[in-house]
């Protein structure tokens, strides 16, 4: 079956229940699709739960979903060795992290030590319990939510930590007609809100991905790739630039999004497009630049020559 | 405004410790209210910096502008000349401060501002003028390393250390220019100094003249012997020779008094090694130099004048070196002409009737000029006679007789002048001499240092066959003036640079202080004579030492191959920086397709993708849509697809994609509009 047809069915059926967001959906997807990590940060009441979950369902894998408090302690998340009586021995009881998908939610609202303990599972694919290594199954994927920073009881997450998401997505409003269609929709309870169906099995899965790392990307795009990282390590309105994975997680998303629209090869349009979500949350504004991370990537955008000399 | 464009916090500062750097040095040359303006200007930009002011507005520049040009000229009167100008200079640069918003006008400030760093030389080259100019350098380019570095919002010492290691790096391109750059004559003149005051001698003497001079510790000259320095009493640099007295002033011979027989000087037969010894004169805007006689020099610029003095055409403004060849013991100017002779007898027609008096009897009682000579200086020698710097003033007139039977008391000036005027009333051929008499040997570098309270006075007599005897009436009545200085003869009275509390040759009796200013002056006679010394003549004699004799042609290799060599290094470096792209021909020809598109006034942006560009262009002349769109597909076909799936080889490909681009010839943006039009 065409790569394609696989996606636009499984954007499709997310949008039945995320209204207005295909952009997202698809961003979404991509990230899944290059092995990354997702993070989508919004106000509350954005969809971000919808989102994560209409993923998981989709995407037909075993989740769990762990919502972090201020309390959780990392044992909550990892698993936990319990003294067995009549065994007279230690049994490991595995915590929720043990499963193909994880939805952190609200994760920025855990304390730094919990939020670390994430870490070497996102970047391993293991985790590490009183000194015994343990393999987590595969795939694995975590999909975390934050509230945006600014608001009260929240831990920001350490750039170390944000540069393991492959993607930041912000959802924002729903355009006015899907948002009307959304009311419309609770009114008339007849049309029951469905649970979307599973359409993506794991064979596809590896299908997209092997037609993913056959995509090409030529000389020319490699410098218009190069062009960009050093713009951000070299323009004075950034504080940090874009490190080394900063810079592959570019190609590989481009390389993915090229993908997902059936192209044997990237090019610049796929960059700028996967640019915001993957080199937003990795990009930290100078001291005396008035933008954010939104207007560091619009200067990328904008300012960074695609043609090369 | 761009950040880029701003001026970081950490610039400005380093912008306005440049500017108080600049003025500095200036600072006793300038007005007060030149510095006024300065605080002024400061505080108005650290304010406009902190939002409490604006920048000012375009008529009060120009009331500020003009102010200052009238300003300069209550001043100094003029605005011709250095010290008028520079001081214009420094009131715009303090002015451009208020100007001061974006990065271009910091470049203009600061590259103003390495042009005030040279004008300090136009005053002095001294050598601590120009390592305080080293240290100016560095701040001034501290402040421009800052202004590239946006969002340094705090003040930052670490540019320093930047802006320092980069100058350490131009140091060997600095030394190779030193010695190879061309010396080149001055290309345009300017009134140089004509406020200072000339210093030293002046050409005609009267009483307190040089007593005065010797209230100044400042060096007149230094001089390096090639050999053993003679004894210090024998230390007599004559200046001038001082041949006509009129109401008590003796002066000099100007050049239209003489006869043009008597311009050239007489020949004088030269016997003996003689003494060789350079002499560095410090800036005088007098044209006198100095020489032990009977002095030759072959240093082209210097001359000897027909009473054996050295001179220098042009007037001293910087410090001059030249070489003297002295022979002390040879006569000079055996007969004596006629004009001589009557120029060099001649006195006022009345006055000082006692001293004519006196004069003839001693003259009558010694029987020869010798014995006579000999017979006055006895007269000084047992009357009691006082050598002081503070003789009290004489009546205007019969000033030598009152001097010599009333008062007593005088300085060199005094005796010599007293002296001659004897010989004279007696018809023996006689004139006074000024110069210095002496030095202070410094033992750090074997130099003397003559410094102004060295002044003397002595006399010269002509006796037959002997030609001109140098005579010294002060030796007779204060040995030790000549033996050991001033400071010792003064020492009783303690009138020795008594106006001078600072001066250092004060404290000579202090010994790590004077060994200090030893030092530093042998620092300074090398400064002097490697340095600002090193002028076309020596750079040419040092590049024949070492590589032979130079062509014009083979010193421009040589300069151009040592700078090579200096840059080379540099430039291996830039080149193998690793993050240098290789240049695509695809991209050039797209680059060529973007300016065709130019006529159409249409650019493409940077970050614009060919096919959003081509969606743009289509838009607005769907004319060119389908050629627009055959390149636009080839070239993202060419640049991003793979490369060993597409058809054909690259090379085909590229000359393809060239010569598509070639048939694409849009007309001018007018020229399509007006087609529109007509339809």
């Amino acid at each position: 079956m065409q790569i394609q047809v696989i996606i636009d069915s499984a954007v499709e059926e997310i949008g039945q229940t995320l209204l207005g967001k295909e952009p997202q959906i698809r961003l979404a997807l991509c990230c899944l699709f290059a092995r990354g990590h997702l993070l989508i940060e919004d106000l509350p009441g954005m969809g971000k739960t919808t989102l994560s979950h209409a993923l998981a369902a989709v995407l037909g894998l075993s989740w769990k979903r762990v919502q972090f408090t201020s309390d959780l302690l990392p044992a909550d998340i990892l698993g936990v060795s319990v003294f067995d009586a009549n065994k007279s021995s230690f049994n490991f009881h595995p915590g929720p992290i043990f499963t193909q998908l994880l939805l952190a939610d609200e994760i920025n609202r855990t304390t730094p030590r919990t939020q670390s303990a994430l870490l070497e599972a996102m970047a391993e694919g293991q985790v590490t319990v009183e000194g015994e290594t343990r393999p987590l199954p595969q795939p694995f994927f975590v999909i975390a939510t934050q509230n945006p920073i600014h608001q009260s009881g929240t831990y920001p997450l350490p750039e170390s930590q944000l540069d393991r998401f492959l993607m930041r997505l912000e959802l924002g409003y729903p355009p006015p007609r899907a948002e009307r269609e959304m009311l419309e929709r609770r009114h008339s309870a007849a049309l029951e809100i469905k649970q979307p169906r599973h359409c993506i099995d794991l064979d596809q899965l590896e299908m997209i991905r092997v037609a993913v790392s056959q995509v090409h990307a030529s000389e020319n795009l490699l410098d218009y790739l190069q062009r960009l990282v050093a713009y951000t390590r070299q323009s004075a309105e950034f504080e940090v630039g874009l490190s080394p994975r900063g810079a592959l997680a570019l190609l590989d998303c481009a390389k993915t999004w090229a993908a997902m629209h059936n192209r044997g090869h990237v090019v610049p349009e796929d960059v700028q497009f996967v640019l915001p979500a993957v080199a937003g949350h990795r990009l930290i504004p100078s001291g005396d630049y008035a933008g954010d991370g939104h207007a560091l990537v619009d200067l990328l955008q904008r300012n960074v020559d695609i043609v090369g000399s | 405004m761009s950040t880029l464009q701003q001026i970081p916090r950490n610039a400005l500062v380093w912008i306005i410790i440049s500017l108080f750097a600049l003025v500095a040095p200036h600072a006793s040359r300038l007005p007060i209210w030149i510095l006024a303006l300065y605080a002024v200007a400061v505080i108005w930009r650290l304010q406009v910096h902190r939002g409490r002011w604006s920048f000012p507005g375009r008529w009060v520049k120009v009331v500020m502008i003009l102010s200052g040009f009238v300003g300069i000229y209550a001043s100094y009167g003029s605005f011709v000349g250095l010290e008028p100008t520079v001081a214009l200079l420094l009131i715009a640069f303090a002015l451009k401060l208020l100007e001061l918003s974006h990065r271009k006008d910091a470049y203009v400030l600061l590259f103003l501002g390495y042009f005030i760093c040279l004008t300090q030389f136009l005053f002095s080259q001294d050598l601590l003028v120009t390592l305080y100019a080293l240290v100016s350098v560095t701040v001034v380019t501290t402040a421009l390393v800052a202004i590239h570095r946006p969002g340094e919002h705090q003040f930052k010492l670490g540019t320093l250390h930047v802006a320092s290691v980069m100058l350490l790096q131009a140091l060997p391109l600095m030394i190779v220019l030193f010695f190879l750059f061309p010396r080149f004559g001055p290309l345009w003149t300017v009134p140089i100094k004509n406020h200072t005051a000339k210093t030293g001698m002046s050409d005609f003497m009267k009483p307190g003249d040089v007593a005065s001079l010797s209230q100044s510790a400042d060096v007149a000259f230094r001089v390096k012997f090639d050999g053993e320095i003679p004894v210090k009493s024998a230390l007599y640099w004559r200046g001038l020779v001082l041949s006509r007295i009129e109401q008590g002033v003796w002066s000099a011979l100007s050049f239209y008094d003489l006869p043009a027989n008597q311009l050239r000087p007489q020949e004088v037969i030269i016997g003996g090694e003689p003494i060789r010894y350079n002499v560095i004169m410090e800036p005088t805007q007098q044209r006198w130099l100095y020489g032990l006689k009977y002095a030759r020099s072959d240093t082209r610029t210097v001359m000897q004048a027909s009473d054996f003095r050295l001179f220098s055409p042009t007037l001293i403004e910087t410090e001059f070196m030249y070489t003297v060849d002295s022979w002390t013991d040879v006569p000079v100017e055996e007969t004596l002409s006629d004009w001589r002779r009557t120029t060099e007898t001649q006195l006022p027609p009345t006055g000082n009737a006692k001293t004519r008096k006196l004069s003839l009897e001693l003259r009558e009682e010694a029987g020869s000029n010798a014995a006579f000579v000999d017979l006055v200086l006895d007269r000084f020698r047992v009357e009691p006679y006082v050598y002081t710097l503070r003789p009290g003033l004489l009546p205007e007139e019969d000033s030598i007789d009152a001097f010599l039977f009333q008062s007593q008391r005088g300085f060199c000036e005094h005796y010599a002048s007293a002296f001659v005027f004897m010989m004279r009333a007696a018809g023996v051929p006689a004139r006074v001499v000024a110069g210095y008499q002496g030095g202070e040997i410094n033992p750090v570098n074997k130099t003397v240092i003559v410094h102004q309270f060295d002044a003397h006075a002595w006399a010269e007599v002509w006796l037959a066959s002997r030609g001109w005897v140098r005579v010294d009436p002060t030796a007779a009545i204060s040995p030790l003036r000549i033996e050991f200085g001033l400071e010792e003869a003064m020492a009783s009275e303690g009138s020795f640079l008594s106006a001078m509390l600072l001066s250092p040759a004060r404290y000579r009796s202090i010994p790590l202080l004077n060994l200090l200013r030893l030092r530093y002056d042998a620092l300074t006679y090398r400064w002097q004579t490697w340095v600002v010394g090193f002028d076309s003549e020596r750079q040419f004699n040092l590049l024949r030492s070492f590589f032979g004799e130079t062509t014009a042609k083979a010193f421009a290799i040589l300069l151009l191959g040592s700078w090579a060599l200096v840059l080379l290094p540099v430039a291996i470096s830039l080149f193998r920086a690793p993050d240098i792209e290789p240049v695509r021909p695809l991209a050039k020809h797209y680059r060529i397709f973007c300016k065709r598109l130019a006529r159409l006034d249409l650019i493409r942006g940077a970050g614009e993708t060919p096919s959003q560009f081509a969606q743009r262009v289509a838009e607005e002349f769907p004319d060119y849509a389908e050629q627009l769109w055959q390149i636009t597909d080839l070239y993202n076909q060419l640049a991003y697809a793979d490369a060993q799936r597409s058809a054909g080889n690259a090379a085909q490909n590229l000359q393809h994609f060239a010569r598509v681009i070639n048939r694409f010839r849009p007309k001018r943006r007018s020229a399509v509009l007006m087609t529109r039009a007509e339809r």
